[in-house]
């Protein structure tokens, strides 16, 4: 089980992936919204994606927790 | 035959039976043997050696003992393309690769020597540490190796390659070295091994967690380059080589590329986005303007918000700079500043003109940055450009903003030539954030559901006035507007009117400071 954390705080525009993906380093799994610019969010690690813990449109803090993968 | 010779001859065949025996220790962890690596490093044949018949600190020649010739590495002189090098390898299968007195000193002269005659050196890395059974003694001699490390800075170039362990004081060594390529799997640095974490601070991680090359190649940024195996390690570092002068007083080599200069790329016109908040692949641009296939990245995974790397035009070296908006949207912050101004601080020294692409929305915003301090950090991205006198061309792709656009190479610190593509934004921050602060009092005046419509008003507004490229090249900021099919023409026609450059030096001091 690892997390995928933000990089940035911003805001969520576009989750790109769904549970049960397949993800790895080159998979851009979320788009945020900061610094008035669109910032694609890619994974240190691969694997499956088993719970995504946040919805488009909402604010997030740099270092929160996105996703959980496996 | 004479009892001399023949005894030579003996003394030769028996170093060499201890050579072999000992090279299939090393084959079963994966890696090669010290000499081993030096032919796959060397061009066939060139190799001549230093100092190997030189014994451990303290003791005296013994033929009895053939495996202690040497003291564990193996040093001297040789050819890569033709071209003369020094190179120093470390045997792990001697006392673990252990750095004795004598080894060390070995190291030493053989970094002199490379001085001494304005070459590159090259260092491949595999050992346990200082000699414990010599004590302060060994330290001394490391010392020693640290201190002519420091010395060739910045006039010959100095490569390290960790092909083993590197722990303790002598991950410095490589560290006051250019580049570090790490092997995977057999390579790891520490300043300070698990057992001892573990013991002194509860940290419980495996010598691959704490110092592995994943870890030096995206997180601390100590390595530069990471290789496979031995042999593409060393295949990186013959590569690496090709885009360097021997020393600092010497241009870097001009290689001819089948790649025409003229050649006309309209697809670029289509590749960047208009809208400046999406995001493109910086790496593309790259490689597609200069010569074919010859993008070398430095540090490519490290602080990836911003690409540097060797590459030609038209044949000749040059170094490259850029922001990448494809992560983070391009953003600077405390490690891709890092990364930028010592690569700019490297091509300077060693006579590569600068070629700087310029696409960022400004510094990284935050606590983790500010506590970190991106002050002094982003502080020499401006100095080392400032500092720089080699040719500098800078080419605002998009969006330059505040001290972000000052900063990468604009031509307040010393840019010989400054093109913008017709997508460019120059202004002191975006268009949304500006508007903001000029128009606080409007748009607190007017109806809640009427501001959104002048916002937009405004910013178009503000878009056409300043966030161009027009109002700066009126100005005199920049030189010309070209169209992203022309870059490789055009950047080839400036650097050829640039080669001539004189180099300017200001006032004599020791040296400036730094930010660090």
């Amino acid at each position: 089980m690892k997390e995928v954390t933000s990089p940035l705080s911003g805001k969520v525009i576009r989750i790109n992936v769904k549970v049960g993906d397949k993800i790895d380093e080159n998979t851009s799994v979320l788009v945020l919204e900061s610094m008035k610019m669109e910032i694609d969010v890619y994974p240190e690690f691969s694997g499956v994606v088993k719970e995504i813990k946040i919805k488009e449109g909402e604010d997030i803090e740099s270092g929160q927790v996105l996703m959980i993968v496996e | 035959m004479s009892k001399s010779i023949e005894n030579l001859k003996s003394l030769r065949e028996r170093i060499k039976k201890s050579t072999e025996e000992r090279a299939n220790l090393q084959h079963s962890k994966g890696k090669l043997s010290a000499i081993e690596r030096i032919n796959a490093l060397l061009d066939s044949g060139s190799f001549s050696p230093i100092l190997s018949h030189i014994t451990p600190y303290g003791s005296t020649f013994d033929s009895q003992k053939i495996d202690q010739l040497g003291d564990g590495v193996i040093a001297g002189y040789g050819t890569i393309n033709g071209r003369g090098v020094i190179v120093f390898a470390e045997d792990f299968t001697f006392m673990g690769g252990s750095m004795g007195v004598a080894h060390l000193n070995k190291i030493s002269r053989a970094i002199e020597l490379a001085v001494k005659m304005g070459l590159p050196v090259i260092g491949l890395y595999d050992s346990g540490g200082a000699r414990i059974q010599e004590g302060v003694h060994s330290l001394t001699a490391l010392g020693g190796v640290f201190y002519n490390n420091v010395m060739a800075s910045g006039y010959i170039p100095q490569i390290a390659v960790i092909m083993g362990p590197c722990a303790g004081g002598a991950c410095y060594s490589p560290a006051l070295m250019d580049f570090i390529i790490m092997v995977e799997k057999v390579s790891y640095m520490f300043i300070t091994g698990p057992k001892v974490v573990k013991s002194v601070i509860g940290e419980d991680k495996t010598p691959d967690e704490l110092g592995g090359p994943t870890v030096h190649a995206t997180k601390s940024g100590v390595a530069t380059h990471i290789a496979k195996n031995d042999l593409e390690a060393l295949q990186l570092v013959r590569k690496l080589l090709s885009y360097l002068p021997n020393n600092a007083l010497l241009d870097p080599p001009f290689i001819q590329t089948n790649d025409p200069i003229d050649r006309v790329d309209a697809e670029l016109n289509q590749f960047i986005p208009e809208d400046q908040r999406k995001p493109y692949d910086m790496k593309v641009l790259i490689n597609r303007i200069f010569d074919k296939d010859t993008f070398f990245e430095v540090h490519k995974d490290f602080a990836q918000n911003a690409v540097v790397g060797f590459a030609r035009l038209g044949g000749y070296s040059v170094g490259i700079i850029a922001n990448q908006p494809k992560f983070l949207g391009g953003v600077l912050d405390i490690d891709s500043s890092d990364k930028i101004s010592r690569f700019i601080r490297f091509c300077n020294a060693f006579n590569i003109p600068l070629f700087t692409f310029v696409d960022t929305p400004g510094y990284m915003p935050g606590t983790k940055q500010e506590y970190g301090g991106i002050i002094r950090h982003g502080a020499k991205v401006i100095y080392a450009y400032s500092e720089a006198n080699v040719p500098k061309i800078t080419i605002i792709v998009r969006k330059a903003y505040g001290g972000a656009y000052i900063a990468m190479c604009s031509r307040l610190l010393g840019a010989d030539v400054v093109y913008a593509y017709p997508t460019a934004e120059i202004a002191v921050m975006g268009p949304e954030g500006a508007i903001e602060i000029i128009y606080k009092k409007e748009i607190e005046a007017t109806p809640i559901e009427e501001r959104q419509a002048l916002i937009e008003r405004l910013v178009k507004e503000y878009r056409e006035k300043w966030a161009n490229p027009y109002e700066a090249a009126s100005k005199g900021h920049i030189d010309d507007i070209i169209l992203p099919e022309e870059t490789r023409s055009v950047l080839y026609k400036a650097l050829l009117k640039l080669s001539k450059k004189k180099y300017e030096f200001y006032l004599k001091k020791k040296h400036g400071i730094i930010p660090t």
